[in-house]
């Protein structure tokens, strides 16, 4: 009995976007709505999977391009990031000059610089990787940071009383400690790269999903708009749910406890 | 008086070190001779914002406006509409049903790769980037909202419903002053996202406004106006999130009471 609630829990988003899928699909249909205002699920899916006589795109190559931003800028955002984070937490001098900076520069609209580093970098690949990574990058530092900080002080005067080193400190109690605000930062930088490499594939690309929905505007041709949304969508849920999974292996006491709530 | 001196205290420090970057900045462009198309100095931003030319076929107080409106009208839907929609959510277990699921959905859904559908359903301009921006920030706000009116003390609704209090003063009097710190926090996330919301709207679909500014000083390789146009929108959006900080104050004293006294 238990268990079935769980599954239908487990089964509820992607039972949401079917239902979703339906009623767009019926509505489109019932209205005769007009395909290049809004095309039906299963026309936009046509587009994907089988050739058009008018635009034909390589889906696969532009799939790959956004993909591969995607999955770079993502792994150099939270490899960087965390990484820095420890730098930030282990000396208190260069948290108190860094970190007020980092959080003023997370309030600003970032992405409003991709067209600087177009100029700079030019088209291509490595600028949109670079734009992702900018967009995401201040959540997971100030995570990170704030996570590595924010210990029971108790806990902490236990283990310097044991002349616990400061390697120790962190390797034991910092960074686990820490996890939680990670993967919080992960999931909110997981969704921002998608947002970043899109956003750069508008402003700068022959390539990618971005550029797909951005050329088809042009043209007024909706179906592609949508499986590109379709598919960027897609990308973003996967790697929210990678980096869910990853927490899941990463820390299950966490989860645990919750259980048995 | 005490808190006056903090006022300027905090100011002071703050404005010396924008003139000391920008003094600096300043400085490293002479001494490097950077090309202008690469960093602009910033005598060279000033002197576009200021010279009274027109950029991009328009004044500054032309894309400066736009923007502001946009920003300012996208923001208060955001907020008002928001705000109300969770109300609503937490009032009746038949709305929460039906919009819950579908708002997290689309909560966790990269909207902004939305933005060029609105420009084939609403044309160019105003209201394709307002409605942008409310895509983008709006759900913060309804998620924020929503936890906060329902993470209320369970004894204290209990206590509540024993005296035979109606549902309209559980949530006059406990539920949404209990949900202001999650409003205000769902605000100042919102208020970033607007921002961004609109400057990509501008990218995309607009003939003017500062993200329109900036995209076409790209093309022409014109890099003073875009660095005035950056300064300008994060100068908006800081000004926004103050202002919300204000407001914050206002409405609850008591918080920030308790803020001032851990600091």
């Amino acid at each position: 009995m238990k268990k079935t609630a769980s599954l239908l829990s487990r089964l509820k988003t992607p039972l949401v976007i079917l239902v979703l899928l339906v009623i767009w699909e019926l509505c489109v249909r019932i209205f005769k709505v007009k395909e290049y205002i809004l095309p039906s699920p299963i026309v936009a899916l046509k587009h994907l999977f089988l050739a058009q006589p008018d635009a034909n795109y390589n889906w696969l190559l532009h799939i790959r391009i956004t993909l591969m931003e995607i999955a770079l800028s993502f792994a150099v955002t939270s490899v960087m990031g965390i990484a820095i984070a420890i730098g930030i937490a282990w000396s208190s001098a260069i948290k108190k000059i860094v970190m007020p900076a980092f959080v003023f520069l997370n309030s600003l609209p970032v992405v409003a610089i991709a067209p600087l580093l177009v100029l700079w970098y030019g088209y291509g690949l490595k600028t949109n990787i670079l734009i992702a990574f900018l967009v995401s990058f201040f959540p997971i530092v100030i995570n990170t940071t704030v996570g590595l900080s924010e210990i029971d002080e108790d806990l902490l005067d236990l283990v310097k009383y044991l002349h616990g080193t400061k390697t120790q400190i962190f390797m034991k109690l910092r960074i686990p400690n820490s996890l939680p605000y990670i993967f919080t930062g992960l999931k909110i930088s997981s969704t921002m790269c998608v947002v970043g490499a899109i956003v750069g594939e508008f402003i700068a690309s022959d390539r990618g999903l971005g550029y797909i929905i951005i050329n088809s505007q042009y043209t007024m041709d909706s179906p592609p708009i949508f499986a590109g949304l379709m598919l960027v969508s897609l990308f973003g849920v996967m790697l929210f749910g990678l980096v869910a999974a990853a927490e899941k292996l990463c820390m299950p006491w966490h989860f645990r406890a919750k259980g048995s709530d | 008086m005490k808190k006056r001196g903090t006022l300027v205290g905090k100011i002071l420090p703050k404005l010396l070190y924008a003139i000391v970057a920008i003094a600096l900045w300043q400085a490293l462009i002479m001494i490097f001779k950077v090309k202008e198309f690469v960093v602009p100095a910033p005598l060279a931003v000033f002197k576009s914002l200021f010279s009274g030319e027109k950029v991009a076929e328009n004044t500054w107080w032309v894309h400066i406006s736009t923007t502001l409106s946009e920003i300012a009208a996208s923001y208060l839907f955001t907020a008002v509409v928001g705000f109300l929609l969770a109300i609503l959510i937490c009032w009746s277990k038949f709305l929460r049903a039906v919009l819950m699921p579908i708002i997290a959905v689309l909560n966790s859904l990269p909207k902004i790769a939305l933005a060029p559908l609105f420009l084939i359903w609403l044309g160019y301009g105003f209201a394709a980037n307002v409605t942008i921006a409310i895509i983008v920030a709006f759900f913060p706000i309804v998620l924020n909202t929503t936890v906060g009116l329902d993470s209320v003390d369970e004894d204290l609704l209990d206590l509540v419903r024993y005296l035979n209090a109606s549902k309209l003063q559980v949530f006059l009097k406990i539920r949404i002053p209990n949900s202001l710190p999650f409003v205000f926090s769902g605000l100042k996330v919102s208020a970033t996202m607007t921002v961004v919301g609109v400057i990509v709207g501008e990218f995309v679909a607009s003939s003017q406004g500062l993200g329109f500014l900036i995209k076409d000083s790209q093309a022409m390789m014109n890099t003073p106006p875009m660095f005035a146009s950056l300064f300008i929108i994060s100068g908006l959006g800081l000004g926004l999130f103050a202002f919300i900080g204000l407001l914050e104050r206002l409405l609850m004293p008591w918080n920030s009471r308790k803020e001032g006294g851990q600091a």
